[in-house]
């Protein structure tokens, strides 16, 4: 597969993950700059990287391979698809944040509390696409353990009892689980480097371990597969490694969250696949075992999410549900699954990120997040209700949203895997996701507005920088749901690079 | 002959006595003492990374950066968040003489691990050497002690030192497993584990002061 696609040296990988650094280092260098110029640098960078990642696409679609410095960054339609998907969002989320993070922090914030989160945003922005475009097996360790540590302040940004818990049990639960990333990352080199059959190759770069991958004793692979699945998976908030995960994306700041369910897990879950799939032609039986924590994912997550009661906790669980839902169609290693599992991706990052923005545009107007204390928002806030219902359906995977039809693929590809009982869950939990997800629409946008809450009757729609980000979201998953085809020839490719098992 | 016997004692020696100091960092009840502890691992980490570095020279920048990183950055930051407080750890969820117990255990049968059946997790040539094999029986009981500190200490300070342990061992490891690694790769990797110190420590400021103590049981707003 690797051998007919033309190599071509070019910066641009570099550039993309090194703009973002650079930005969030000016940020933190310059003193003077006022707010205005933090938060429209953060939008143009994310703009930039978008574009760049734009171009790099239309470059692989023309059936190349970018490399920098000796192979050490490469871009196949894989990393440029993470790209696009990262600066997109990213952009979106610095947008949405210039009002949001206005209001919320208006009275007692100062210019200085506002440069550390705008200097770690690009920091973090700047981590997350090193790790998406490095072909360093220990590099792409640092490049997430890196991810964790820009976003830990900004997870515990708003500094108060709730934000601090959140803010703790990241940074220590998610150094602990990366450690073992790091741990089976290693094993990976040594046992590259053993085998003695790079020619040439270097045992550090993944693109050329694939290719000795066969020669690892089993013992060593099954010790690594198991590392990396637990290190990454921790990252990605694979059940039952994800207790971090509901805490942190609840307290973050909302364009924070929206970064990390959206963007951060997706990139984790990227790492897993790129290292774990390389493994399946020589121990195909790998693949029974992350379907089976596939599937544990998706349903423990909706189980949870049911008895959720603030809003935020219930998406951040329902994003554990369906990063299942990634896991189970990446890891059956076919063609379908990945195909269907990095749509999935896609819509998931579209979808649960216009969902935090509304929960956000909620928070903004009323300041209340329990649905209990909330309802007959519809009136109030007719553009934040329907981009919401729209955003419900999708990740719910109602006919003819996005979601629908990357579920649909990921259910085909079970069953022609012959995996029916993953099947029969997966399509159990999307009906549970609909439960979950049009319960809460009804009681906070339907229903009977609650007289408890007296902000909650003065709310009122939110500005404009706030819902254009939202209705752009909420385009693309009706756009991507009557058009599937539109994304196919970079997800092809995309699918082609992880289905290590054939069609 | 007879040097390369010492240089084994030597190493073999080195490698108990890290045994100890993560024993006594994680069962220290002032945390003073107990980085004090770490900051003797750290320093007799580096003597082991030197040690090896006869065999690999390669290991020279290794043992530089975890000397910067482990002896003097570390520990520094860890003073300086017990500074002006209290430092009576938190009366920890285990007591000192199960832990006892539980640690020599861990030490047995890693090292039973490693002997038996090293060519599984070192798949490695120079691994299979005697001396890694104890290495890499060290390495894990150290990370699995740091593991156990972070699991069953109630002080966020303390389950801070464990993480460092447990940091410790993982690095300590990358002696026997990798033993070609670019420096960058190395830095990357030590580099990183002092900034989470450092955050860590910063957010467990925060939480002194919000929460009024370092007890991790307090932080239970958070449920489900």
């Amino acid at each position: 597969m690797a051998g007919d696609m033309l190599i071509e040296t070019s910066i641009v990988p570099a550039v993309v993950f090194l703009l973002p650094m650079l930005a969030g280092t000016i940020v933190f260098s310059i003193p003077g700059v006022g707010r205005a110029f933090q938060q429209w640098l953060s939008v143009l960078t994310a703009a930039v990287v978008t574009g760049l990642g734009a171009w790099m696409a239309s470059r692989i679609l023309q059936g190349l391979v970018l490399t920098t410095w000796n192979g050490e960054l490469r871009v196949d339609a894989l990393s440029a698809l993470m790209v696009i998907i990262i600066g997109g969002i990213g952009l979106l989320a610095s947008l949405y944040s210039v009002r949001y993070l206005a209001a919320r922090m208006a009275e007692d914030t100062t210019l200085r509390r506002m440069r550390i989160f705008h200097g770690l945003l690009m920091w973090f922005f700047g981590t997350m696409l090193w790790g998406c475009v490095t072909n360093n097996v220990i590099m792409l360790y640092v490049a997430i353990e890196a991810t964790t540590l820009t976003s830990g302040l900004l997870v515990a940004f708003y500094w108060d009892r709730r934000a601090l818990e959140a803010g703790y049990k990241y940074l220590m639960l998610l150094t602990i689980g990366i450690t073992f990333a790091l741990f089976g990352c290693v094993l990976l080199y040594a046992g590259a480097a053993a085998t003695n059959k790079l020619a040439g190759g270097s045992a550090l770069l993944i693109s050329d371990i694939r290719n000795v991958v066969p020669f690892i004793p089993s013992g060593t692979a099954a010790i690594t597969i198991a590392f990396l699945v637990i290190g990454f998976g921790t990252k990605a908030g694979i059940a039952p490694f994800h207790p971090w995960l509901p805490d942190a994306h609840a307290e973050a700041p909302t364009p924070i969250s929206v970064l990390l369910s959206g963007v951060m897990i997706n990139m984790a879950l990227y790492a897993m696949a790129r290292t774990v799939s390389i493994f399946y032609p020589a121990w195909p039986q790998v693949t029974v075992f992350i379907v089976a924590l596939g599937t544990f994912s998706m349903l423990l997550g909706i189980i949870l999410a049911l008895a959720q009661d603030d809003l935020k906790r219930l998406l951040a669980y329902s994003s554990v549900s369906q990063m299942g839902y990634v896991l189970v169609g990446i890891g059956l290693g076919t063609y379908l699954g990945c195909y269907g599992g990095l749509y999935h991706l896609l819509n998931h990052a579209l979808s649960k990120s216009l969902l935090f923005m509304c929960v956000g545009a909620v928070i903004y107007a009323t300041g209340v997040r329990r649905i209990a204390e909330l309802g007959g928002l519809r009136k109030q806030m007719p553009i934040t209700s329907v981009c919401f219902l729209l955003g419900a359906l999708a990740i719910a995977g109602f006919p003819p949203l996005n979601g629908f039809w990357s579920k649909l693929t990921v259910y085909l590809a079970l069953a022609r895997a012959g995996m029916w009982w993953a099947a029969v869950i997966a399509i159990l939990t999307s009906i549970l996701t609909m439960v979950v997800m049009l319960r809460a629409v009804y009681r906070v946008f339907w229903g009977e507005p609650r007289s408890s809450g007296t902000s909650a009757l003065a709310a009122r729609e939110v500005p404009a920088l706030m819902w254009v980000p939202m209705v752009v979201l909420a385009a693309m998953c009706g756009l991507l749901g009557i058009w599937p085809q539109g994304p196919y020839p970079l997800l092809d490719r995309a699918a082609k690079v992880l289905a290590t098992l054939g069609r | 002959m007879n040097l390369e016997a010492l240089h084994t004692g030597l190493i073999e020696t080195l490698s108990l006595t890290l045994v100890i100091t993560s024993v006594a960092a994680v069962e220290m009840r002032r945390l003073k003492f107990s980085i004090v502890a770490y900051l003797c691992q750290a320093l007799l980490i580096v003597g082991l990374i030197l040690s090896f570095a006869a065999v690999n020279r390669a290991l020279y920048w290794w043992a530089a950066t975890a000397l910067v990183t482990k002896v003097i950055l570390t520990p520094w930051f860890l003073f300086r968040s017990i500074r002006g407080v209290d430092d009576h750890e938190v009366k920890p969820v285990i007591g000192f003489g199960p832990s006892a117990v539980i640690a020599a255990l861990l030490m047995m049968s890693f090292y039973h691990l490693t002997h038996g059946r090293g060519a599984l997790l070192a798949p490695t040539e120079m691994a299979q050497l005697g001396v890694f094999r104890t290495n890499l029986a060290v390495a894990s009981t150290v990370f699995a002690l740091g593991l156990y500190a972070v699991l069953t200490r109630r002080d966020a300070i303390k389950a801070v030192i464990g993480l460092c342990l447990l940091e410790n061992g993982v690095h300590l490891s990358l002696v026997s497993l990798a033993p070609g690694m670019p420096e960058t790769a190395l830095f990357g990797v030590a580099t990183e584990v002092v900034v989470t110190v450092f955050l860590l420590l910063y957010v467990v400021d925060g939480v002194r002061r919000e929460f009024g103590s370092t007890d991790t049981f307090r932080l239970r707003e958070l449920r489900w």
